[in-house]
């Protein structure tokens, strides 16, 4: 049966409201970082979310929504992004991020390519398939860069076990739209 | 000014921003008098200039970033311009301290100062602080690389110029993003020009207070002479691909004695 074009629409929306979040907390993260390494990583990843969001914004467009239109997910999934993004040192800040976070977003970007048409919703299946062909590369990074920096101590060793346990305890993390319908100028 | 009270430092009477998070590798100072480099290309030159470089890349990065952070509902486009700008530089302060750790340096080997950080995000509106950081700081950085990866070229080391090129090459599309939005910006809302021109002031303020004078030293004992005090050569043919006007070119020029990349004569031919 797949999903209506609303239930699309709002989907992508959210996901494009997690990118950008994701973008905006990594570029938050990098003046206040002190160590070199984990401002590249945090700075090349910028532009990988920010692409991600355009893409499924461009989508949206298609879908009888604002291109561009973002919807604010479920607000417990809110609060898990609220979490990531209250990670008290570098370490925190990277596994709870690569580690911690974004494998429960690859699970619900399969979710999504799981219950939606292949064949009537192809554009969003082909814009998702390149965001999870991403996601690897960024994991990668973060494996790379705790090898370049062996030497940091975490100031809490539990972090990402925690991020992932709040993140799967969501279910749910997009919220139905209201009937009027809005554009997020994010 | 966004800037709260504890967020800010002063430095030589002037109020600049308080410096983004380094660590305590680095020593982090102030002013030019402060830094150590030389004029010459010699190695303990040349690790400098990359160390110096990587963290002005690195300053760069996280002005862009703060860029997106501060002005959320900024048009998507630009939005995207500067997530660009972000990744590159994380890339450039990437390869130079690379490069930096291949020629046997390393972090900390020199003083570092953030002083486009300190100007730029005392600046509360994003057209000010594309034309301070993206129009002059980065549009400075086309007429330094513009040189300087000739000067590596001659020293010869051609793999620190090929990765100047490819520096350059980047840093053209952030300046010209950057006019561009400027020009579009202005033209939908005239006033965006006023924020410019204040912008540009406050930056010639501090210039004046803070800018070396002659016969000032720095920490190595390297004396400030006039020629080192000069504007760099203009890189014109790269500020033209930047989408600076002939009017602004003529007017760096103007400010740099009409030395150019170029041979005399050829502007505007």
């Amino acid at each position: 049966m797949g999903l209506t074009i609303r239930q699309k629409a709002d989907r992508i929306g959210t996901f494009r409201f997690i990118s950008v979040y994701l973008m905006e907390t990594l570029a938050r993260w990098v003046p206040t970082t002190p160590e070199l390494e984990a401002k590249v990583l945090f700075g090349r990843h910028v532009w990988d979310f920010a692409q991600h969001a355009d893409q499924l914004g461009r989508r949206t467009g298609e879908l009888r929504a604002a291109a561009q239109y973002s919807l604010r997910p479920a607000a417990g999934y809110f609060k898990v992004l609220e979490a990531v993004a209250s990670a008290p040192g570098t370490l925190e800040r990277v596994a709870g991020f690569y580690d911690g976070f974004l494998p429960d977003l690859e699970r619900r970007y399969r979710g999504y390519l799981a219950e939606t048409d292949q064949l009537n919703d192809e554009p969003s299946v082909r814009i998702i398939e390149r965001i999870l062909f991403d996601l690897p590369r960024l994991k990668g990074d973060r494996i790379a860069f705790a090898a370049q920096r062996a030497d940091l101590k975490p100031l809490d060793a539990g972090w990402a076990t925690r991020i992932a346990a709040l993140a799967a305890a969501e279910r749910e993390f997009v919220t139905d739209r209201s009937p009027a319908r809005t554009s997020a100028a994010v | 000014m966004i800037a709260a009270q504890g967020e800010t430092k002063v430095v030589g009477g002037v109020v600049l921003r308080r410096d983004p998070a380094r660590e305590p590798c680095f020593t982090v100072v102030q002013t030019d008098a402060e830094m150590q480099d030389w004029p010459d290309m010699s190695p303990i030159s040349r690790r400098e200039r990359l160390h110096r470089h990587m963290n002005n890349e690195s300053g760069a990065m996280e002005i862009a970033a703060r860029c997106l952070v501060d002005f959320p509902d900024t048009p998507w486009d630009l939005r995207m311009a500067l997530a660009r700008q972000v990744s590159d530089e994380s890339r450039h302060a990437n390869l130079l301290l690379q490069r930096l750790r291949e020629l046997d340096g390393f972090k900390g080997e020199f003083p570092i100062a953030n002083f486009e950080w300190g100007v730029t995000l005392m600046l509360e509106d994003l057209p000010g602080r594309l034309a301070v950081q993206n129009r002059t700081f980065e549009a400075g950085l086309i007429d330094i690389l513009g040189t300087l990866r000739n000067r590596w070229r001659e020293a010869g080391d051609d793999v620190t110029a090929d990765m100047l090129e490819g520096i350059l090459a980047d840093e053209i599309t952030h300046v010209r993003f950057a006019n561009r939005w400027i020009k579009r910006l202005t033209e939908q809302d005239p006033r965006v020009l006023l924020k410019v021109a204040m912008a540009v002031r406050f930056l010639g303020r501090v210039n004046q207070q803070l800018a070396p004078k002659p016969g000032d030293v720095n920490a190595v004992g390297v004396e400030w002479t006039e020629e080192r005090r000069q504007a760099p050569a203009v890189n014109v043919e790269d500020r033209r691909e930047a989408e600076f006007t002939e009017e602004e070119i003529t007017e760096v020029l103007k400010q740099a004695g009409f030395r150019s990349i170029l041979p005399a004569g050829s502007l505007g031919e």
